[in-house]
């Protein structure tokens, strides 16, 4: 009943715009990789130059290092934790709509005010040090020290992202019929296990998409950093995107920052095939 | 609820009931407080900077035991932001962007999805794995060749050059495919005997069809632009034409060392979108909600 002319009509305006301002900057920018360019100066071809540079450049694995770090402490937690937030609040007591709002409150705040809010929050003798004294636990140093400061940028990063991957699991869970619980409750299945052989396998795409997004957006992350920490201490929280950055806009090694983001992007692309092979099958 | 008591009820008697009650009773309980909790986490950052905001100049912010209540109120870091920014400016900068960066992604992305979705064609495949591969890119790996186009179109410095790279998300196209996907045939073709041409059937059928995952790529489309930070921040030069995000980075570097305006500063720019939140939440909530079978 549709005409093959149909489809590309209505392909064509989101099409152009990405051919344009997606595919073409992608090869212009692999082209960028294989050569030096400083913006000022003509653009000169050196081949695999840039790329054996990075080869070795410690800083660039030490970005790489933190990145996937970062990802591990990211991800698993943005997968799981809002799964169960998600029940909690799926249940249909009173003024459980509140603290939906509550909870996803923090995605609508820019990550530059985000990150205002938690370095006050991070201070040495800042609220969440005082919580610890309270516990009876020492004080952190929590964005000063090295082995410290990937850790409480995942926390600030999962408390912003907890709401938004809830949303999206509620609504997966309100498409599961209601009838199957029903059933386990009457073959005496307890919360657990209920959530187990009903909610996780009914949740599966919706856990597949959770994962490929928010490992994009764990590799991507980079204005949290530049707003915190500026990469430090002693590089500890340089992740790949923010040293693209520093290597693009502040040294202009044009060709350099293109080597490297093309590394990430198949990073990227490698972990979204693994993703797709354990969590998406039907 | 009231079907599970009488579930209970039937099933095990009184003294069952009540056993079933009880439990009911201390795993409600136990919500409440969970969720008490994970709210404060939520809003703790919050109150602490609304705190910081209105402590006086004189006022100590680091304190152990942290003081939440200012013990000098004042209103004046909120008024010395105002008078040394253009916040009004700002705002409506911020106000135009996310208006673009929210019906372009909209229109855009709802026309791409419909033949991806319904259509069969020669080529589909190929055209739908192209735009699923776009939304791997990371933007900065195309941040540096696009900055050069907009530079060549005369883009570069003004407010449609932030907003025309954004215009369309190959996210958005699987968002609202994934929408049209489950559009019943049925609906589709009896608007065909009736007459309905593709174009009617896209506006008519289609769009009606899928208001809430539009309601949703709208919210997540204008979060996304309200608070896109790197690349007005990249293209824009002139701070007559910065939206929120850069000025407020902006704010930080003029009073590097005054948290209290830095506070207030973040707090103006949070009020806006509470306030566009809680006006449009009903409307969210009722699209997330959609289905919900609740007793």
């Amino acid at each position: 009943m549709y005409k093959r002319s149909h489809a590309w009509s209505f392909l064509a305006p989101a099409g152009l715009l990405l051919l344009v301002f997606s595919i073409i900057p992608a090869f212009a920018a692999l082209f960028l990789s294989f050569t030096k360019y400083d913006v000022i100066n003509p653009v000169e071809w050196v081949g695999l130059a840039n790329y054996k540079a990075l080869m070795s450049n410690s800083l660039f694995w030490q970005a790489m290092s933190n990145t996937v770090y970062y990802w591990i402490l990211v991800t698993p937690a943005l997968v799981v934790l809002p799964v169960f937030l998600a029940v909690l609040v799926n249940r249909g007591l009173a003024g459980v709509k509140v603290f939906r709002l509550i909870y996803y409150f923090p995605t609508l705040v820019s990550v530059v005010v985000t990150a205002f809010l938690w370095s006050w929050m991070f201070q040495s003798d800042g609220v969440l040090n005082y919580i610890l004294s309270l516990l009876g636990a020492e004080p952190l140093k929590w964005l000063t020290n090295k082995h410290m400061v990937l850790p409480s940028l995942a926390l600030v990063t999962v408390w912003q992202g907890l709401g938004y991957y809830m949303l999206f699991y509620l609504s997966g869970l309100q498409s599961v019929p209601e009838d199957l619980y029903e059933a386990a409750d009457l073959d005496g299945a307890g919360f657990w296990r209920k959530q187990m052989v009903i909610t996780f396998p009914m949740l599966r795409p919706v856990i597949f998409f959770v994962a490929v997004v928010s490992t994009m957006g764990a590799f991507k992350e980079f204005t949290l950093m530049m707003n915190m920490t500026k990469g430090g201490p002693l590089n500890a929280s340089t992740t790949v995107v923010y040293l693209v950055f520093d290597e693009a806009f502040t040294k202009l090694h044009m060709g350099g920052a293109s080597a490297m983001s093309f590394v990430l992007f198949l990073a990227i692309m490698l972990l979204t095939v693994i993703n797709k092979r354990y969590l998406d099958r039907e | 609820m009231m079907a599970d008591q009488a579930l209970g009820a039937g099933a095990n008697h009184s003294s069952g009931m009540k056993r079933w009650n009880k439990r009911k009773v201390i795993s409600n309980t136990f919500s409440y407080a969970l969720m008490i909790l994970i709210a404060l986490v939520m809003i703790l950052p919050f109150l602490w900077t609304l705190s910081t905001s209105l402590k006086g100049q004189n006022e100590a912010i680091y304190t152990m035991p942290p003081r939440f209540i200012p013990e000098q109120w004042t209103l004046g870091n909120y008024t010395t932001v105002w008078n040394s920014l253009p916040i009004p400016v700002y705002f409506w900068n911020s106000i135009i962007l996310s208006f673009f960066g929210v019906a372009l992604p909209l229109i855009l992305a709802s026309l791409a999805a419909f033949p991806l979705a319904r259509m069969e064609f020669k080529g589909k495949q190929f055209v739908f794995l192209l735009i699923m591969a776009t939304m791997m890119i990371p933007a900065e790996v195309t941040m540096i060749p696009i900055y050069l186009i907009l530079n060549k179109i005369n883009l570069l410095g003004t407010l449609t050059g932030v907003i025309v790279p954004g215009a369309v998300s190959a996210y958005g196209i699987f968002l609202m495919r994934q929408g049209m996907l489950t559009v019943p045939k049925e609906i589709e073709e009896s608007a065909v005997i009736d007459g309905a041409g593709v174009w009617r059937i896209w506006l008519n059928i289609m769009m009606p069809m899928v208001k809430p995952t539009l309601a949703t790529l709208g919210i997540l489309s204008f979060i996304g632009a309200w608070n896109n930070f790197l690349w007005p921040f990249l293209v824009l030069d002139d701070s007559s034409k910065y939206p929120l995000t850069v000025g407020l980075y902006k704010l930080k570097g003029t009073f590097v060392s005054n948290t209290r305006l830095v506070a207030a500063g973040s707090m103006i720019t949070l009020i806006p979108i509470a306030i566009v939140f809680i006006s449009f939440q009903k409307y969210f909530i009722k699209g997330v909600n959609a289905g919900a079978v609740k007793g």
